[in-house]
């Protein structure tokens, strides 16, 4: 148990100095942006008609804590980022927070399950394409993982809708009905979202249901020649019942640990995929801050997010795995 | 009877030779040979960089404004024929057209294609004047500028008597998505060429570092790698390319994108690397090269590094269609390459909205080209890695 508990820890501090590596990252990057609020807030005022001067900008820029030391104000920033407020657009002109609250959730859900949808699909057809001597399943497999890297998601997206704009005439875009895109949640508007859900999940899960066929088989064909297999089988343990027993744990350890880097390969689409598909959530939105408007505080809250949510992952992988497994438990860095 | 015995005894014998005298290029050649989905991978991908080199040449047009056909926006593509109901031709040709619009058509151009009159294919025709090795060189001041001039050529494979042929079609421009594809080809494989190429150094030196002190050095350089792996790269890209100031040049964003890709990409190489020199650097011939007195940077340069350089390549080739792929990707969304520039996601920005995708479907041809760019890479990165690998054969 004392062990347990160090290695959680140990793994806590690593996730947290990872974030803060990434948000110094994330920090510089939004630095770089050319332009600061203060800039930006009196800039509008000139819209409106008010006179500005330099030392007007130079006042807020005090107001707004901006003159302060760079790594002061990133200790600021990710202090606050921990809390999850992340200070008001200047650009929007709201509270980051609000604006993503929710959209930000349905993100995560989407990419979590496009994850699930590739591994329920990826892990029985591994396993079975690295049993079966069929040459022509294992050579149609191969060539599916080669069209998850060849046809990327957003081309699959445009593919799709190309498709079914010729065919069916509808675009199939959006997340939700035109009637329920602003209504509050109730039961119709989540049968609406399931029913338009659906189509992101399989085009953000297609690229990584490809990969991770991939990895499964590989891991897969690396397990069942090994000796322990064949004294199972000599034991008298066979079928599904031999694969599932023996190979197939040892070989799926490997998955969980690198299902946070699959979350990333994920996310990392989602923002395209979203635009081509219009759908109104955090993805579009980071086009949008970075595209369109140079909005640093909302694509850096985003980015930020993003990784939390990488890292997070990867922690709880990580405590899942030390628990099934006593050896990861001793090596602390492994 | 004893005598062919002998004879294959002695085929058998050359062959046990040659196979333990070979050098690892040759090793590998041999058994990249044998494959062969990696072989016709190869071939397409030589097909596919020649025609990028020699894209000027082989298009007919300008990919850019100034190769627009005015009176042919968003055209139909015109597909040669040799024959038709007015008889067979050697030549292959196209058909003249009418284009009207008027309150009847809803104000939307009509073509009306007329049969009778051919337009003939030429080949070898003299057309836009296009150079290689043309570099020009900007110093401080202004009497220092000067131009390599380079080579000019004029003539291109081939063209029509009167009028432009557009195999592909054209855009909303005008300009002919044939040309244009060739010329993204081109722009593909230079973006991927500088990204493989910087991400390949940083690699290196990083992993390199990493992998041959090990120790604490070790441990730092990999939480950074994994901190930078752990950023979504996308959206990473798409926070940096919204830095360049929108006064750059096409040709300065070009480099600058190709750079930023990577300078992002090199995290998952490095890491090989270093899994290479972790093992290798224990070996025994290591320590003799140490006990001699050699020092690291000679030590990793003539002793590590050899010892894995063909998984360095396998390794590059694999990460080519990840750089092409990321730069379409942020083309695509508008934070990549700009439009003189041609490529495949600076090409496809314009579809996703309704019309295109209903009444100009020739805009997706070049998505296909590129399918088969990635996929020839894959197939041939795929053979390579089988190929490199000693115990492949032994495996299966």
């Amino acid at each position: 148990m004392y062990q347990f508990g160090r290695f959680v820890l140990i793994r806590a501090a690593l996730a947290i100095f990872t974030l803060i590596v990434v948000s110094f990252i994330v920090f510089s990057l939004m630095e770089l942006v050319p332009g600061d609020c203060a800039e930006r807030y009196l800039a509008f005022k000139n819209t409106q008609g008010s006179p500005i001067s330099i030392a007007d900008i130079d006042a807020e820029r005090v107001r707004l804590g901006l003159d302060r030391p760079y790594l002061v104000r990133w200790g600021n920033w990710i202090i606050n980022a921990f809390q999850g407020e992340f200070g008001d657009s200047c650009i929007l002109r709201v509270n980051i927070a609000q604006l993503l609250g929710q959209k930000f959730w349905l993100s995560l859900g989407i990419t979590l399950s496009a994850l699930l949808l590739a591994y329920a699909i990826a892990i029985p057809v591994g396993i079975i394409s690295a049993t079966s001597n069929n040459p022509y399943l294992n050579n149609s497999l191969r060539l599916v993982s080669y069209l998850g890297l060849a046809l990327p998601n957003f081309l699959l997206a445009l593919m799709i809708m190309l498709f079914s704009t010729v065919v069916f005439g509808d675009t199939l875009t959006g997340l939700f009905s035109r009637e329920f895109r602003d209504a509050a949640w109730s039961y119709e508007r989540v049968l609406d979202f399931l029913s338009r859900a659906w189509l992101p999940v399989v085009i953000l899960g297609w690229s990584a249901t490809a990969f991770a066929i991939q990895t499964v088989r590989a891991l897969m064909s690396d397990e069942i020649g090994k000796l322990y297999v064949t004294a199972a089988a000599a034991r008298g343990v066979s079928g599904g019942r031999l694969l599932l027993r023996y190979p197939a744990k040892h070989a799926l350890t490997p998955i969980i640990n690198s299902l946070g880097f699959d979350l990333n390969r994920i996310f990392n689409e989602l923002p395209i995929v979203a635009l081509i598909l219009t759908l109104t959530e955090a993805g579009s939105l980071l086009i949008e801050a970075l595209a369109r408007s140079n909005d640093q505080q909302l694509a850096g809250a985003i980015i930020f997010m993003l990784t939390a949510s990488i890292v997070g992952l990867n922690f709880l992988t990580d405590i899942a795995l030390a628990i099934s497994d006593p050896r990861i438990r001793r090596s602390i860095i492994g | 009877m004893t005598d062919t015995s002998s004879t294959e005894t002695n085929v058998d014998q050359k062959l046990k030779e040659a196979y333990f005298t070979a050098g690892q290029g040759q090793l590998i050649w041999a058994r990249f040979k044998k494959q062969k989905a990696a072989m016709v991978g190869a071939w397409v991908l030589i097909v596919m960089i020649l025609s990028g080199i020699f894209a000027p040449f082989l298009t007919p047009y300008d990919p850019t404004v100034a190769g627009r056909n005015e009176s042919y926006l968003n055209g139909a593509p015109q597909i040669p024929k040799f024959w038709d109901e007015n008889g067979f031709s050697w030549r292959p040709f196209i058909y003249t057209f009418e284009r009207t619009r008027s309150i009847q058509t809803n104000f939307r151009w009509v073509t009306t294609i007329d049969r009778e009159k051919r337009r003939y294919v030429q080949f070898f025709v003299e057309g836009s004047k296009y150079t290689y090795l043309r570099f020009n060189v900007n110093l401080p001041g202004k009497a220092l500028d000067f131009t390599i001039p380079g080579f000019a050529f004029k003539t291109h494979l081939f063209g029509v008597e009167s009028g432009q042929v557009h195999i592909f079609g054209t855009d909303a421009t005008g300009k002919d998505i044939f040309s244009r594809t060739f010329f993204a080809i081109n722009t593909s494989l230079a973006v991927g060429t500088i990204g493989v190429f910087i991400a390949f150094v940083l690699a290196l030196i990083i992993g390199g570092v990493s992998g041959y002190y090990g120790g604490w050095i070790d441990s730092v350089l990999q939480m950074i790698t994994d901190a930078v792996r752990t950023i979504p790269a996308i959206p990473l890209f798409m926070a940096v390319a919204a830095f360049i100031p929108p006064e750059w040049s096409s040709e300065t964003r070009f480099l600058f994108i190709s750079m930023m890709l990577g300078f992002i990409g090199w995290p998952t190489l490095a890491r090989r690397v270093r899994t290479h020199l972790l093992t290798e650097r224990n070996q025994e011939y290591v320590l003799a090269a140490q006990l001699c007195g050699a020092s690291a940077g000679h030590v990793i340069r003539r002793h590590l590094l050899p010892s894995f350089t063909s998984y360095i390549i396998v390794d590059l080739v694999i990460s080519f269609p990840y750089m092409v792929l990321s730069e379409t990707a942020l083309s695509f969304i508008g934070l990549g390459l700009k439009d003189p520039v041609n490529s495949l996601g600076v090409m496809l920005q314009s579809v996703t909205n309704a019309d295109v995708m209903l009444n100009y479907q020739w805009y997706f041809i070049p998505v296909i080209f590129f399918i088969t760019l990635v996929l020839a890479f894959v197939f041939v990165g795929d053979g390579l890695r089988d190929a490199a690998d000693p115990y492949s054969s032994v495996k299966k």
